[in-house]
């Protein structure tokens, strides 16, 4: 155990942690790449919610079990130009290094722009392999019961849905406008300090992991720091 | 009956209390899904598990029928393969014979609804008879629609255009409308006759019947004999295979009784079959569902060798009984398999009899592969999933212009 371990996970919030479930509803514009110019073509044009769906969202989607590209722009690169190189770059890309999308279109336009630069010849996908973009819309429905204490966080992360995960944890940068902030280590801080918890919390590297893993190591992480709190992940 | 509760022990009660915490957020609403037909098809078969669900979770649901004639499913055919991209024509008068049978069926529905959601071309046309009779039209589109041949689709864009909203199974099937476009992927349900579990004994009385003895791995293909399945070339690729490694094929499924070219898929099948007694081609009834979830999981390796496909439920299936699945990276093939982890994608019959003797070879790696396969379709392809998008679309159009609604 790091944090101290006076800390007494029933002791009760000043605000109570409500956790929320999210359901996205994918929806294509109608609008295809089939080629690497095209597609910065179009991501200059699109709307950033565009970018947002396929850099961020489109986790919540049909993904594979294991990340292997964090996005779908590194994916159609290794997947349909087949470009492993490309697909390397726009693989390291995190758009949670930047303050908002504009930034973020900026900084893909930029990889995009270059590599085309280098290159002899234009990458293209096959036919029946372009790239669709596509946005999304989102409900968000509060939990019945709220976490009072620690251990009542606890206990509910180890039983929400992904969802609630990806709401709290990508969802809340968006929304609170801040690149390092989910709403978890900012309950945390705000109702019980534990200053060494909310700073590892943030320096998880969460782009690269799948969302299961990024509860079990919350998990993990709050077990190391205070100790057993609920007996998950075994 | 099936009961909703009857899924928790397989999606988990996570799962299906979202259900009815999303249905209780919405409210009680009146609900219709018209389609073409109560029986056959994919549409019919989700409908009539989904339908029931719907209303247990509190929507007071209704299924409506279009009735037609034989010209009225002549005309919705050529519709079908129009948009799957054929050069189809279709006389004027038989334009007009689609919109009086719609008007027909209009005269005849007397519900009113919150919501109606209209799935493929045949009623679509109800929505310029009927419009003040439900607050938010949905057309729900089944159909491959990613390259459709331009005339059909100018006469039904025009029809889609008065809805408030359009459905699609794959991104690329997206068009110009302007009303929001959804993207609800096709779904199965694991406790239909077709993918419910079966004991050891169901599964060899249907294998004693068909009279598959199980002396050597069965590689398996379920499709209708059609040359969008190639068959043959699934055919060629076990060829392949046999020259190294004892197996047998199996190739299960009906005849193509609207593809003209359907019998002479078949003839080729046998001609290609002929004098191997390792391949077994059995025609079976489209209602075979049972002998068909038999069958898939008495095989070893499950086959999808489409050159198209839309979605590709078939493999879903496959995948949900947690078999190996090579198929082709076609439609929504692609979405479904990934190599090494839920199967493999192939572009050859050369592919694909690489990769069923990679797994002959490699059991442990099949046996790995069919486990994330089956949990990938629990996790993405269940008609629990359906309904639960179904839920948010509902809650969606109610907030129109929103990204981002709390309940």
């Amino acid at each position: 155990m790091k944090q101290t371990e006076k800390f007494d996970p029933n002791l009760p919030a000043k605000d109570p942690f409500w956790f929320r479930e999210c359901f996205l509803m994918p929806m294509p514009l109608g609008q295809k790449a089939i080629n690497l110019r095209e597609l910065l073509h179009i991501l200059r044009e699109v709307d950033e919610s565009v970018i947002y769906y396929h850099l961020v969202q489109s986790r919540l989607t049909v993904t594979q079990p294991v990340v292997e590209y964090p996005n779908e722009f590194a994916l159609w690169a290794a997947t349909a130009l087949q470009d492993s190189k490309l697909a390397e770059k726009l693989s390291s890309f995190d758009p949670f290094d930047y303050d908002n999308m504009e930034e973020v279109r900026g900084a893909m336009v930029d990889i995009m722009e270059e590599y085309l630069w280098d290159l002899p010849s234009v990458p293209w996908a096959h036919a029946g392999f372009e790239f669709h973009f596509c946005e999304a819309s989102m409900v968000v429905i509060r939990s019945e019961t709220p976490a009072n204490t620690l251990k009542d966080f606890c206990q509910g992360l180890g039983k929400v849905g992904l969802d609630s995960v990806y709401y709290h944890f990508f969802e809340a940068r968006r929304r609170l406008g801040t690149r390092q902030l989910d709403d978890f280590s900012y309950w945390m801080e705000t109702n019980f300090g534990l200053p060494e918890l909310v700073k590892a919390i943030r320096d998880i590297d969460a782009y690269f992991y799948t969302l299961r893993e990024i509860r079990d190591t919350l998990l993990v992480l709050i077990r190391e720091h205070l100790g057993e709190l609920c007996g998950y992940p075994q | 009956m099936v009961t909703l509760s009857d899924y928790t022990a397989i999606v988990g009660e996570e799962v299906v209390g979202q259900l009815y915490r999303l249905a209780e957020a919405l409210g009680p609403r009146r609900f219709v899904h018209v389609n073409s037909t109560r029986s056959g098809g994919g549409v019919a078969e989700i409908l009539s598990r989904a339908v029931p669900l719907l209303n247990q979770l509190g929507l007071d649901t209704l299924w409506e029928v279009v009735q037609g004639d034989p010209d009225f499913f002549e005309v919705t055919k050529s519709f079908h393969n129009a948009l799957q991209g054929q050069d189809v024509r279709v006389s004027q008068s038989l334009l007009e014979h689609y919109k009086d049978i719609n008007r027909e069926n209009a005269r005849k529905f007397t519900w009113e609804a919150d919501f109606v959601l209209v799935h493929d071309p045949q009623p679509a046309w109800l929505i310029n008879e009927m419009r003040s009779q439900a607050k938010h039209w949905i057309w729900r589109c089944h159909i491959d629609v990613s390259r459709p041949n331009l005339k059909i689709w100018k006469f039904l864009q025009e029809i889609v255009s008065q809805y408030d909203a359009s459905v699609f199974s794959m991104a690329q099937f997206a068009q110009n409308l302007p009303h929001p476009q959804y993207l609800i992927r096709p779904s199965i349900d694991p406790l239909s006759e077709k993918n419910r579990d079966l004991t050891p004994e169901e599964i060899q009385q249907v294998l004693d019947r068909l009279q598959i003895e199980r002396d050597k791995p069965i590689i398996l293909q379920v499709s209708r004999f059609d040359t969008f399945k190639d068959p043959v070339g699934v055919i060629q690729a076990f060829r392949m295979v046999r020259k190294h490694t004892p197996c047998k094929l199996v190739l299960a499924g009906g005849e193509a009784t609207d593809d003209p070219e359907g019998p002479r898929t078949l003839a080729e099948v046998m001609e290609a079959a002929h004098g191997e007694p390792d391949i077994q081609v059995l025609l079976l009834p489209a209602d075979a569902h049972h002998e068909v979830n038999a069958l898939q999981r008495a095989a070893d390796i499950i086959l999808q060798k489409s050159t198209r496909e839309g979605f590709g439920l078939t493999v879903t299936e496959a995948m949900w009984k947690g078999k190996p699945v090579i198929a082709s990276a076609v439609g929504g093939i692609v979405l479904q398999l990934r190599d090494y982890s839920t199967g493999f994608l192939v572009n050859s019959p050369e592919g694909c009899a690489f990769r069923i003797r990679y797994l002959l070879h490699r059991p442990e790696m099949a046996a790995r592969m069919g486990k994330m396969a089956k949990e990938f379709a629990r996790q993405h392809f269940l008609i629990t999933r359906t309904l639960r998008d179904y839920l948010t679309l509902l809650s969606l159009l109610e907030n129109p212009g929103s990204q981002l609604i709390e309940l």
